[in-house]
């Protein structure tokens, strides 16, 4: 696996959604680069955010931890978050720092944009 | 033709060592030699030595060089020993030591410095074109050695190296143990005749002793100070001493290990003189020094009964030369030492050793010299001196004046010397952390940088997540910058207000007294309060208000008009502890802005695979940082691969490497900076170490209480050891000495999880 730096995070926007793309090794640096994108888009309007995972072969628990604060963020702007193409493993991770509760998990890019579509005629209830 | 190295031909005369084993003093031998060039002729050079920083090798290894040099210069290395009783008996001491190492000189003949001869026999050896005035000299000495004028001989002796003819060659006479020379019976007081006979005598000269005597000394005798130098001889630095206790053991034959090397230069602070000693010990003893323990158990020892406790006894008995008042003086000095209070005045002191005034102000002298009180005639503060002192004084106290079982006090200074030992190294490791911090402020001289380095929510706006080649440029195009004042002075925040200590360490908070625009003047003047504050996450307001509040109560209590805040934290500051600092006019900055300034205001990744001895095993070292974890966890999976391991399995595998890497690099203020790897290859699993030299972080210690990793699912940060126990087999940590060691274990068919590390 390559190492992760001088590689930008990809992005494109479907209608309200933005989808980031995350890179092959989840870590601080790359985990800030995503971060900085999802705000970049919740400031531009976007009511909703799938992040795609289907680059990612390992994630650690910083970049994980940065996950969590983007999810925080998004929930301060009303704006529903979903993950896509998480392989096995980091849903395992995912699962066992409790970052599942928080988020949509979707087989793939266009499930997720399905769900979050789903979600934004569905009042949001907690 | 002599086909020898320059080093083979080196003969080694007063030397105790050979010239490569002389170590951590290569500066001083250099300026030492300096002094003895033609352009410092007739000048002399004061050597201030703290107290056990070791000065008398030095000066044989300068002789030696000089001598195997054979120039003009003819080298003169005298010791004043404790042996020596009387001013008399030690000036004529000088005066033997002179015509022998002179004639050893002039005959080219290393073998006559050392032999015992005898004035007579020298002059049979003296060459035939010193014969004339060697012979005369002799003869005005036995002239006046009857004379019962003390002060004309002693004088006399002194300046032997005068009479040397004009024309021949110059001596350079270095004087050992000058602070032996003012406590020697008789009228003469030894110290203050040799300053004044070598200050004009027009040769030069090195005079080594305690720093804080020979400079008095040197007043009292109305030096010229116009022609003195002064060369400061302070411990060893950490290198330098870690140099010393390899070269010392090797040549002891004491086995040692890295983490004992390091443990034993903190302890004893970097003195030549412990170091010395203590490793001498270790080869009387036969013992290894490879743990903490095996060094402890000598330490003890040596307080009890070896060398340590034979320095201390002998300091303390020329101190104090009655058995009754020493008892009061050890147990004033522990009891105010160890007290709140450590500074009390001289009448007090008198009442309670029961002193006449003149008496008690030879003892504060003495002890004021070895640097074990600070005395300014009229208050005394205690509790200063090496750790070795103050741990004798304690065993002195409790064994003498509180008449406590020996075994208990051995067992007890055992167990607290062990105990004392890993934040021994952590303080160490953590001074090395900040010493950034402090070179920094201390490089502060008008710079102009970019103001947004100060500012942690305009650099998170603009470049947080950023390529370091997009931040350098933008930094490069900044509009806006700050003209950085000029530092004159930079001291810990403790050294001002000792409430501080309590807070945080010592290098963590800084108060940098500066001036702008480098202008002296009151309206220039800004005293700078920095704070490093500890933290994995950006800091939040309350912490950020705490240290706000901390430091403009302690800039109030200092009577600081003008200050300014700056706190630093690993990650920054939150979007309300910036603003926070903003109404504060306080900057703030992550530990990348500061690189960056440090960048400018001033200034690969190799691992390495080995394969052991055990052919299933490999070793790998790799540099913390930059993302080597992936390395190390590259390589598990190759070697995973290897034992056909699920891919699943390796995922988890390369997870819990990637963690363990991650833990080693974030909390372990490793000295090194290095992750050291184990993997071993076993039929049915995977055994992988992950080392690390430093600090052992509270949340690794092995304990894994069910509530704290829930605390650390509640804190987003510190989830690495949670990950590693549900992804590994077993976790085990193996206990060493310096920093940690993670075992972790993979099964080919998973076994039962065990979840706890020592349980």
């Amino acid at each position: 696996m390559d190492t992760p730096s001088g590689k930008l995070v990809r992005s494109h926007c479907v209608g309200t959604t933005a989808v980031v793309y995350a890179s092959d090794y989840l870590n601080k640096l790359t985990g800030e680069k995503i971060e900085r994108e999802c705000r970049r888009q919740l400031s531009g309007g976007c009511r909703a955010l799938v992040i795609d995972f289907s680059d990612t072969k390992l994630v650690n628990s910083i970049g994980i931890s940065i996950l969590l604060g983007i999810i925080d963020v998004a929930e301060k702007n009303g704006a529903r978050i979903a993950f896509s193409e998480v392989n096995n493993e980091t849903v395992q991770l995912f699962e066992m720092l409790g970052l599942t509760r928080h988020v949509v998990l979707a087989k793939d890019e266009r499930e997720a944009l399905l769900n979050l579509s789903h979600y934004e005629t569905t009042p949001i209830v907690h | 033709m002599n086909s020898r190295s320059p080093s083979e031909n080196f003969r080694r005369i007063l030397g105790r060592v050979v010239q490569q084993d002389f170590v951590g003093r290569a500066a001083e031998l250099d300026r030492i030699m300096v002094q003895a060039e033609p352009a410092n002729a007739g000048r002399g050079l004061l050597l201030l030595m703290e107290p056990s920083a070791g000065v008398s090798e030095l000066l044989r290894q300068a002789y030696d060089r000089l001598f195997n040099q054979h120039t003009d210069v003819i080298p003169i290395y005298f010791a004043i020993t404790p042996n020596e009783t009387t001013a008399v008996s030690a000036a004529i001491e000088f005066l033997n030591t002179f015509v022998q190492q002179y004639i050893a000189f002039r005959r080219n003949e290393p073998v006559v410095s050392n032999a015992p001869l005898t004035l007579q026999d020298l002059l049979e050896l003296a060459p035939p074109a010193d014969l004339e005035w060697i012979e005369q000299l002799i003869e005005s000495y036995n002239h006046l050695r009857f004379s019962n004028d003390d002060k004309a001989l002693v004088r006399f002796c002194l300046g032997a190296p005068q009479r040397i003819p004009a024309g021949r060659s110059r001596p350079f006479v270095m004087l050992d143990g000058s602070q032996l020379a003012e406590y020697l019976n008789g009228a003469v007081v030894l110290g203050t005749e040799i300053q004044r006979v070598f200050g004009r005598g027009g040769f030069s000269f090195v005079l080594a002793g305690l720093r804080r005597q020979i400079l008095e000394a040197a007043h009292d005798a109305g030096s010229d100070f116009e022609r003195l130098d002064t060369l400061r001889l302070e411990q060893l630095e950490t290198t330098e001493a870690a140099s010393l206790v390899e070269h010392v053991a090797r040549r002891q034959h004491v086995v040692t290990s890295e983490i004992a090397r390091d443990l034993l230069v903190q302890q004893f602070a970097g003195s030549p003189f412990f170091i010395h000693i203590f490793l001498q010990a270790a080869r009387e003893k036969h013992r290894s020094l490879i743990s903490y323990l095996d060094c402890e158990r000598l330490y003890v020892d040596e307080l009890f009964g070896g060398h340590i406790h034979r320095h201390f006894a002998n300091l303390l008995e020329e101190i104090s030369p009655r058995l009754d008042t020493r008892q009061l003086l050890i147990r004033l000095l522990w009891e105010a030492a160890a007290g709140e209070d450590q500074i009390s005045s001289f009448e007090v002191w008198r009442k309670r050793l029961h002193m006449a005034a003149s008496e008690l102000e030879e003892v504060l002298h003495r002890l004021h010299v070895q640097e074990f009180i600070n005395w300014d005639g009229a208050t005394v503060e205690a509790g200063a001196g090496p750790r070795a002192w103050k741990d004798y004084l304690k065993i002195r106290y409790r064994l003498d004046v509180l008449n406590e079982p020996r075994a208990l006090v051995v067992a007890d200074t055992l167990a607290d010397s062990l105990k004392r030992a890993p934040h021994t190294m952590a303080r160490h490791y953590k001074q090395i952390a900040n010493a950034g911090l402090r070179d920094l402020i201390s490089r502060f001289n008008c710079q102009r940088v970019p103001a947004v380095l100060f500012d942690y929510q305009g650099f998170s706006a603009k470049y947080k997540g950023a390529e370091s080649d997009t931040v350098v440029s933008g930094l490069a195009a900044a509009n806006e910058s700050i003209k950085l004042p000029q530092t004159v002075h930079l001291a810990s925040c403790a050294a001002f207000f000792s409430d501080m200590r309590q807070l945080c360490e010592e290098d963590h908070c800084l108060v940098a007294h500066t001036f702008e625009e480098g202008n002296y003047s009151d309206a220039q003047q800004v005293i700078w309060l920095a704070a490093d504050i500890e933290s994995k996450l950006e800091v939040d307001v309350e912490v950020a208000r705490a240290w706000c509040d901390r430091l403009e109560n302690m800039a109030e209590r200092l009577g600081f008009t003008r200050f300014q805040i700056w706190l630093i934290s690993n990650e920054g500051f939150s979007e309300a502890a910036c603003r926070l600092l903003e109404q504060h006019k306080g900057f703030g900055s992550s530990r990348q802005q500061l690189g960056l300034l440090a960048a400018r205001v001033g200034e690969t990744v190799v691992s390495e695979v080995v394969q052991t001895d055990h052919p299933d095993e490999f070793l790998m070292v790799v540099p913390m940082g930059e993302d080597n974890e992936l390395i190390a966890a590259n390589t598990a999976e190759q070697i995973a691969k290897r034992l056909t391991f699920r891919p699943e399995a390796i995922n988890q595998i390369k997870t819990a490497i990637v963690e363990a890497c991650i833990n080693a690099s974030e909390h372990s203020f490793s000295p090194d900076r290095k992750i050291y790897q184990r993997f071993r290859v076993e039929s049915d699993r995977l055994v992988i170490t992950i080392s690390s030299r430093g600090i052992v972080p509270a949340n690794l210690n092995g304990a894994n209480s069910g509530s704290e990793a829930k605390e650390a699912v509640e804190e987003r940060r510190g989830w690495g050891l949670k990950l590693i126990r549900t992804l590994m087999d077993e976790v085990e940590f193996e206990r060493v000495d310096d920093g940690t060691s993670l075992r972790m274990t993979k099964y080919l068919r998973p076994q039962k999880s065990t979840t706890g590390a020592n349980e």
